[in-house]
């Protein structure tokens, strides 16, 4: 009897964890979110969040999607990790039943989750990690990039920077790239595209701090050292920020010019009164650069009103991650994931950025990139880009023959 | 005394049940059950029959689930294939690093294991060509005889380690197993009675990273990806802990303490994203309430859960 | 290379190697005096940072708020120091080894997660008052002003710990517990007592330095993960409880990380972790340390 009673005992505690999901009457859409709250991908991440919350708050005020499916969101913390991104959105499938998901901050992430969203057939939109490698080798037909990939923003920095570099004559440079996929990408394009447009130039040493390193001086005193013409970093999030004010304390941006690297609307918020000025630099959605677009003008205001600050290429983004999963649905007519996916192939939407398109190939969102020279400007408490341009994805997108060769290698 | 195989057929026979009653999110808790279950009961080969404790035992876990990834990715090899590599690299890492871990005891023993288990980390992390590094591995799909379903690769991982237990069983109660358990007791008297005790404990050593490994290869095709954080220390304090919450001197323990962690962490995390402290408080409650763990407080109470030999827990620090 | 280029690169591995040994002491004391391998000694440094932020924020008008934050993120985690021992480490002297990681461990994750729930994920920056803004040069290789501080603040900390252990009747209770708590108790001198202040002065320690590190950069969530392994291998190299191998094993492996990063910059943790196993093995109680009682 003792032993029934031992496994009634496991059964019972076993069958209590077992809560049953329960299915509403009328349908809502399961809208998962699955970022790197914390670590090395925190800092931008947070401001994602705040963009996709706004965004549902807005589209449920309306009645949800179609004006029936009210969005319920499910925010999930993938500490900027592939294996614990993978796990949290396993679960946000299997559990919270969610028909997309948008996803991740590190490409890394992205990567890993890409084939479980294709497995369970759940929409993937990538809003903030940009490596081209998302969407360029084993595409899914689920996974979507609305943000400029790392061989747009590479190409877009690199021109510009081999533009100065052939004025100045410089001749030797240095390259700091956080060491994982995104970083890795870009500093692959960057590299090729410097060669081919400015044949004078040689990289003298490649140096790849890990993701989330916290301790730069040994790096900064070593790449001073060195005496390179000029230094090219692709770093993000909290590693940026360390990198760019231990840095500054060196004099590092008084003796090396630091041309064409990523400094994003939140760095200029955060960094306001210790950022270099004048220095040309390299972002993905400056809410600055479109406040002619009406969407864009009230997204500024709503955001304002809702945080008090200003919205940061992450909250811009992730803002429209949402209004792209909207019009897709809206396209389709249906909530219906297959029909959506299918609607969202090669579409064309109306966002804070403008009207911009998906491409067929790779569900690449041709969005454009932002290159510009860090200004203080009297309308706002920090400084923004001057004498802006913007990188049309067009301009920028890696050709389709180059693709589809890539694919085939693979 | 044909008593003591009850209570693990009747675990078997649960888990070959319950996936068809529960849904399929909880089909995936029991892989994982599975596999840190293998991965935890591979630790207490070291800790509870040897009596030293490892800081570092994902290194071999690691280098299992890597040598699997790789094997998939890079060369296409058939799982079933790369299961024994798996072993097989774990071991061989484990004959070089252990060489040098059973010279020493205690606290010396804790850190040179998390020492040697981070350098494993580090070197994986760092390879970025060849591990794909802070990346980790993508694409490792399970055979396609597995389909898709959560349910065909959860049995398959029953197989797996059912055979991987049912084999650190036999060791376990094999003469070998005893000379562990001598060792583990007093060292010294068994070293006297003429036992080469670095000898027989680095052979343990190398047998308990074999199993990890073979947990480690189950770990890629069921995530569908590996990451170099499988082998930092983190992960290496998961099988410490789930062993002492299910009990170190019961062979099952492990497997007990698997279960309970990881249901824990699958029903906390759907309500709240703050599981570490969660997790902490449990931990501290189960250290300072029951040392024994579970089945070593449930055995006072069901003694068919006891085994034999092993009903005494040793109280001496060292 | 040239001489001026070397001279940078040691410099700045020094500082890196000051900021590992103001961590590593508290944790090399713990652990000589105790006998506990405290997992939780770098959360407690990364909420030093935090409350030095904090104190910071609190008192920005005033000039001196800079400066008086970084003691004061000592006293505050010194607080939290002193309840977590008489609440629960107190505990935990007399019990296994396992024991104590993995209650050291939990506290860690609990300290995590109380920091999160506290300030919340985003980053928080100090910005640093004018003086110490700009570089100096010393012998033409840059360094950031700052760290003229953090080093006279290291070694303010090793001089004050060494004469308190050698000239003071506390110190002098301290290091003989190291050898013989046994001894120690047999004299009349309260154990628990001392084992209590010596735990609180471990973590002031820890605050302290969080304080330091808080201007450096931008403080994290997560950042003390890559700084207890690292001061782990401090204590190791050096010896367990002994100050003067903390100070010379952190000097060890701020200059290979420094210097790795000119030579061979993925190899820097990987050498870190050789010389410690090395160590380990050769002479598992560390460069300065004595074999310890068991």
């Amino acid at each position: 009897m003792k032993k029934l009673a031992g496994l009634t005992v496991f059964l019972c505690v076993f069958t209590m964890l077992l809560v049953p999901v329960t299915v509403k009457a009328a349908e809502p859409y399961n809208l998962g979110v699955a970022l790197g709250l914390t670590g090395a991908g925190a800092l931008y991440s947070a401001d994602g969040v705040e963009g996709i919350k706004l965004a549902v708050e807005e589209i449920n005020a309306k009645g949800g999607f179609l004006g029936q499916h009210k969005v319920e969101l499910f925010i999930r913390d993938s500490q900027t990790k592939p294996d614990v991104g993978v796990r949290e959105v396993k679960d946000l499938i299997l559990r919270d039943k969610i028909k997309a998901v948008i996803n991740d901050y590190s490409s890394a992430v992205a990567m890993a989750v890409k084939p479980i969203a294709q497995e369970y057939k759940v929409l993937h939109i990538a809003s903030i990690s940009n490596s081209e490698n998302i969407t360029k080798i084993n595409p899914s037909p689920y996974t979507f990039q609305v943000v400029p990939n790392s061989y747009m923003q590479g190409k877009a920095s690199a021109v510009a920077v081999a533009k100065i570099a052939n004025q100045k004559g410089w001749k030797e440079y240095i390259t700091i790239a956080s060491d994982y996929e995104w970083g890795r990408s870009t500093q692959d394009e960057v590299v090729k595209v410097l060669k081919a447009l400015a044949p004078n130039l040689t990289l003298k040493k490649e140096f790849w701090p890990r993701l989330g390193e916290a301790q730069f001086t040994s790096y900064i005193t070593g790449i001073m050292a060195m005496k390179p013409d000029f230094v090219f970093g692709i770093l993000a999030s909290n590693d940026n920020v360390a990198w760019m004010e231990q840095a500054k304390t060196y004099g590092f941006f008084d003796k090396i010019p630091y041309p064409g690297s990523l400094i994003t609307v939140t760095e200029l918020q955060l960094q306001a009164k210790t950022l270099p000025r004048n220095m040309i630099a390299l972002t993905r959605a400056p809410f600055f650069a479109h406040m002619d677009i009406p969407m864009m003008a009230d997204f500024v205001k709503n955001y304002r009103a809702k945080y008090n600050k200003y919205p940061s290429d992450w909250a811009v983004l992730c803002y429209d991650a949402v209004y792209t999963l909207k019009q897709g649905v809206e396209k389709a007519k249906s909530i219906d994931t297959e029909k959506v996916k299918d609607a969202m192939k090669g579409m064309t939407v109306d966002l804070t950025r403008g009207k911009l398109t998906f491409r067929t190939i790779d569900n690449q969102l041709s969005c454009s990139s932002y290159v510009g020279t860090i200004t203080d400007d009297p309308r706002y408490p920090f400084p923004i880009y001057k004498d802006i341009v913007e990188v049309k994805g067009s301009e920028s997108e890696r050709p389709e023959s180059e693709i589809l060769e890539a694919r085939k290698a693979k | 005394m044909k008593n003591k195989y009850l209570f693990p057929a009747a675990l078997f026979l649960l888990a070959v049940v319950l996936p068809f009653i529960v849904p399929e999110f909880w089909v995936h808790v029991l892989t994982e059950i599975l596999i840190m279950g293998l991965f935890a009961a591979s630790f207490n080969m070291i800790f509870g029959y040897m009596g030293q404790l490892t800081f570092g035992h994902a290194a071999y876990y690691g280098v299992g689930a890597y040598t699997t990834g790789l094997l998939i990715v890079k060369a296409n090899v058939p799982l079933l294939v790369c299961l024994p590599l798996s072993m097989l690299s774990a071991g061989l890492c484990a004959a070089v690093l252990g060489y040098f871990c059973v010279k020493l005891r205690g606290i010396y023993f804790a850190i040179l294991t998390m020492a040697f288990g981070q350098l494993v980390y580090y070197i994986i992390f760092q390879w970025y060509t060849f591990t794909g590094g802070d990346n980790g591995l993508q694409g490792i799909v399970p055979p396609a005889f597995l389909g898709k379903a959560a349910n065909p690769y959860y049995f398959f991982t029953l197989i797996v380690v059912t055979l991987g237990m049912t084999a650190l069983w036999i060791i376990s109660e094999s003469p070998f197993g005893y000379t562990m358990r001598a060792i583990r007791d007093n060292a010294e008297r068994t070293e006297f009675i003429g036992i080469n005790i670095q000898r027989y404990m680095h052979l343990n050593f190398i047998i308990a990273a074999m199993f990890a490994g073979l947990a480690g290869a189950l770990w890629g095709p069921f995530n569908r990806s590996v990451a170099p954080d499988l082998c930092n220390w983190h992960h290496s304090g998961m099988p410490v802990f789930m062993t002492v919450m299910g009990g170190p001197f019961n062979f099952l323990g492990p497997l007990i303490g698997s279960a309970i962690y990881t249901m824990l962490m699958a029903f906390v995390t759907s309500f709240t994203e703050y599981w570490p402290m969660v997790s902490g408080i449990v931990i501290i409650v189960v250290v300072l309430v029951m040392p024994g763990g579970l089945l070593g407080l449930l055995s006072d109470k069901l003694p068919f859960l006891k085994q034999n030999d092993e009903g005494n827990a040793k109280e001496t620090k060292g | 290379m040239d001489i001026t280029s070397l001279f940078t690169q040691f410099l700045s591995g020094l500082t890196y190697g000051t900021i590992l040994f103001l961590v590593a002491a508290g944790l090399s004391l713990i652990f000589g005096v105790m006998n506990i391998l405290n997992f939780a000694h770098a959360a407690l440094w990364l909420m030093g940072a935090y409350f030095s932020y904090t104190f910071w924020n609190l008192m920005q008008e005033h000039s001196f708020a800079f400066w008086l934050s970084i003691p004061l993120a000592g006293f505050a985690a010194a607080a939290v120091g002193w309840f977590l021992e008489v609440v629960l480490i107190k505990r935990i002297y007399k019990r296994e080894l396992h024991e104590q990681l993995l209650i050291t461990y939990s506290v860690a994750l609990i300290l995590s997660d109380t920091i999160k729930l506290t300030w919340g994920v985003t980053n928080k920056l100090i910005v640093r008052p004018e003086m110490i803004r700009k570089p100096v040069f010393i012998f033409g290789a840059p360094l950031d002003s700052y760290f003229i501080f953090v080093i006279i603040a290291g070694a303010a900390v090793a001089i004050g710990l060494w004469w308190f252990l050698k000239y003071t009747r506390y110190g002098h209770i301290v290091k003989a517990a190291v050898y013989s708590r046994e001894m120690v108790a047999a004299l009349g001198i309260p154990i628990p007592r001392i084992y209590t202040w010596v735990f609180t002065l471990g973590i002031f320690l820890a605050g302290f330095a969080g304080g330091i590190q808080a201007p450096i950069g931008s403080i994290t969530l997560g950042m003390d993960n890559a700084i207890i392994i690292q001061a782990f291998c401090v204590v190791v190299i050096g010896g367990f409880g002994s100050l003067l191998g903390t100070l010379v094993g952190s000097l060890i492996v701020g200059e290979v990380m420094s210097f790795t990063i000119l030579f061979w910059p993925e190899g820097a943790m990987v050498l870190i972790f050789v010389i410690t196993a090395a160590i380990l093995i050769v002479r598992p109680w560390g460069l300065f340390g004595t074999p310890m009682r068991t």
